[in-house]
């Protein structure tokens, strides 16, 4: 009977403190694409944390760690006031994915941490393209751990050039040309209007940019001349001669119908069912546009099989001959909420997403570029055809500013330019506009030169 | 003194529900609006005092977007009142059956969600092959950029001419049939009937679903939101309410401004309560509500 006691007290000891009982944390993040093929935003941190656990094991350390993460499929406008009232009702994620620029704010406001102090904890962090960490730099401090890269191409439309009587090697030379500045967006101008001329495409279908606001806009106005931030003060600048001859391009580029006066406003299935059914002959759109397109437009035609033999790409013409080619990045960053009960914990997650498997798994599956340097020499990333061909584009990038302000600056900016586009107002009166309303919204924040 | 005690009682919900969910906010917009938050400064507000509403007075959209909300409100009040009647009186006229069933088709809009109701007036609107428009009249083109007005009087306009067709239909259905019958008598015509008979009845229904309308319509955004988002161009379609939640909760690029988004409410807050003032005095609010002269017993 007293045996029996005794194995009754041992297991209801047992039942009551598991001895050696593996406490499991759980980690938040919230992560966007928008675009489906870039779900390994949020794929990649689960596949981390399982890398984590195993070394967790190793050290013989009593908690693992899960991740629970969101994946928005919407817009970045959603994303960002979602996250935004998160970090305000001190109900946020641990981790944070979203644009570089938005550490401008979001550390201004106090709602992320300044990673320096990991950054010689983890060997991982050292493999990072050393631009991107610039990137992701704001007040001498860096606030968030680079995700991926990208370029803007120049695409075009193979058949449609055949069409107007270009050979296969004039199709095949276009990006070089492109790349020496011998093809710039007079070039553009004159062939769309041909196009258009000859009945290849329908009026206003000879070159489209992207239908709503976003970054795409200022690789123009950088390839015209114009300047966003001054490095030494960080204000922001407005270039009036540069704006002005962007405006007066966008504007000779609707009126000769070589782009619609109502591009801006289509929705962006729309958009991007239009240019795969190879109805435009010249757009601007991102890298990770081609995954886009292979994964859900064109996915019941081949997916990438039908893409190459039918669009081409290089960077952004140069803006007149003299000038040179461009693109811009908008590198995506992963931030830790500064209110997070396990912020160490978070950024170790980081670090271990940072290798070249996962880095190279969501580049290729995204068509976005590599953070790391090593991932560069990764065999799968190497024989990716697509990124193969696209990656030189980082050598003529250009980044948007990090500034808290340059929402406003942007808004304006967009507007202004979406008005002369539809022919609402004449260049001249859209650039006065712009620079009268940075003058008085952001005042001593900005340069008008 | 009981009978105070008693009114007090029965009218203490309403006013705890107006103390908390219109004094209190409207208190706290206020003060919102005389600061400078935003997401940047959330942690470290400043005072700013009128700064804000003098940074409205000196923008020069400010004018605009008040014009802009001036003709939303009264464009798409006459198109619900008026549609809305017409559909009252002539389904009322119908049989009742085939009355019900165009009355009921008329409130697919209202119910149906947002979002989806926006995507349908997209794809119609769209450029061919993708736009039903476009296809029908054989014109390819985006229609919402080109007419952006018409479609948001008509989107709008479309989801509020149920609510006035079913008050009016059911004050129509209250009217005494003594009525019609003694007008059929004196050989009145249906058109003679309705203007002598029906609108004169229908007139406190009327004064309601105006001013229960333009209130509704002054704060109301989100169709314009989704449909052309205040665009295109500089402010085309910008009325007052979006403007304020452009700048408080919309940001592209991050930095959400709150306290000019806030002033712009309260500026909101002031203007329906000026127009409801009017309305209240306009429509004679106090005889509706006062005892009747006659008692029939």
């Amino acid at each position: 009977m007293r045996w029996f006691a005794l194995m009754m007290l041992i297991l209801a000891l047992l039942w009551i403190v598991p001895v050696g009982a593996q406490q499991t944390i759980r980690l938040t993040a919230w992560t966007i694409g928008p675009e489906e093929a870039s779900r390994t935003r949020a794929t990649n941190l689960v596949e981390a944390a399982q890398r984590l656990n195993k070394a967790l094991e190793e050290e013989k350390a009593p908690y693992r760690v899960s991740v629970e993460t969101s994946f928005e499929t919407t817009n970045w406008d959603t994303h960002r006031r979602r996250i935004l009232l998160a970090f305000q009702s001190g109900k946020a994620p641990d981790i944070v994915q979203a644009a570089h620029i938005d550490v401008a704010p979001w550390s201004d406001a106090g709602y992320i941490i300044p990673l320096d102090p990991y950054l010689d904890k983890y060997p991982s962090f050292k493999d990072v393209i050393p631009t991107l960490w610039n990137a992701v730099k704001y007040k001498g401090k860096i606030w968030g751990v680079p995700q991926d890269t990208e370029a803007r191409p120049f695409y075009f439309n193979k058949e449609l050039l055949g069409k107007l009587g270009w050979s296969a090697a004039d199709i095949a030379a276009l990006p070089r040309m492109i790349r020496e500045g011998k093809f710039t967006w007079q070039d553009v101008l004159k062939v769309g209007k041909e196009a258009v001329d000859r009945g290849v495409v329908a009026r206003g279908y000879g070159y489209w940019h992207r239908p709503v606001r976003g970054p795409d806009f200022y690789h123009f106005y950088y390839n015209f001349g114009g300047r966003l931030q001054d490095p030494r003060t960080g204000q922001l600048i407005f270039t009036q001669a540069a704006a002005l001859e962007m405006f007066r391009f966008f504007d000779e580029m609707a009126a000769q119908g070589v782009t619609r006066r109502d591009l801006i406003g289509t929705p962006w299935p729309i958009w991007h069912r239009t240019i795969t059914d190879g109805r435009v002959l010249f757009w601007s759109a991102g890298t990770w546009s081609w995954a886009e397109w292979a994964t859900q437009y064109v996915k019941d035609r081949g997916g990438y099989e039908y893409l190459w033999p039918r669009f081409g790409f290089a960077l952004q013409p140069a803006s007149a001959p003299g000038r040179k080619p461009i693109t811009l990045s908008q590198p995506m960053a992963y931030m830790v909420w500064s209110g997070s009960r396990q912020k160490d914990l978070a950024v170790r997650l980081l670090s271990f997403v940072l290798t070249p498997e996962l880095d190279t798994k969501h580049a290729v599956g995204s068509a976005h570029l590599a953070v790391l340097k090593s991932t560069t020499k990764y065999g799968p990333y190497v024989k990716d055809r697509f990124l193969r061909q696209v990656t030189y584009m980082l050598n003529y990038t250009t980044f948007q500013p990090v500034h808290p302000r340059f929402g406003q600056y942007d808004e304006i900016f967009f507007r202004a330019l979406s008005a002369v586009e539809a022919g609402r107002v004449r260049p001249e009166e859209a650039v006065r506009i712009v620079a009268d309303e940075l003058r008085a919204t952001l005042r001593d924040q900005v340069i008008i030169e | 003194m009981r009978r105070v005690s008693s009114a007090g009682f029965f009218l203490l919900p309403a006013s705890l529900l107006i103390l908390f969910f219109f004094l209190l906010p409207v208190a706290a917009t206020l003060l919102l609006s005389m600061t400078d938050l935003s997401t940047a400064t959330f942690s470290r507000p400043s005072w700013v005092g009128m700064g804000n509403y003098l940074d409205l007075l000196r923008s020069r959209w400010t004018g605009l977007i008040l014009k802009n909300t001036a003709q939303y409100v009264l464009l798409v009040l006459l198109f619900n009142v008026g549609m809305g009647l017409f559909l009252a009186i002539t389904t009322s006229l119908l049989p009742d059956r085939l009355g019900d069933s165009i009355r009921a088709v008329w409130l697919v809009p209202r119910i149906t969600p947002p979002v989806v109701y926006i995507l349908i007036w997209q794809a119609m609107l769209s450029e061919a092959p993708y736009g039903l428009l476009s296809t029908l009249t054989g014109t390819s083109r985006n229609w919402l950029s080109g007419f952006p007005w018409h479609a948001v009087i008509l989107a709008n306009g479309l989801i509020g001419a149920s609510l006035g067709m079913l008050i009016f239909t059911s004050a129509i259905h209250t009217i005494p049939p003594d009525l019609f019958y003694a007008a059929a008598i004196d050989g009145a015509t249906t058109w003679q009937t309705i203007r002598r008979v029906v609108l004169p009845l229908l007139r406190w229904p009327i004064m309601f679903v105006t001013a229960y309308q333009t209130l509704s319509l002054l704060t109301s955004f989100e169709y314009i939101l989704l449909l052309t988002d205040g665009g295109p161009g500089l402010y085309t379609t910008e009325v007052w309410a979006l403007s304020a939640y452009h700048l408080a909760f919309s940001n592209y690029y991050g930095n959400a401004r709150f306290g000019l988004g806030a002033a712009m409410a309260a500026v909101l807050v002031i203007i329906g309560i000026v127009v409801s003032v009017a309305y209240l005095r306009g429509f004679r609010f106090r005889e509706l509500v006062q005892e009747p002269r006659v008692e029939v017993t």
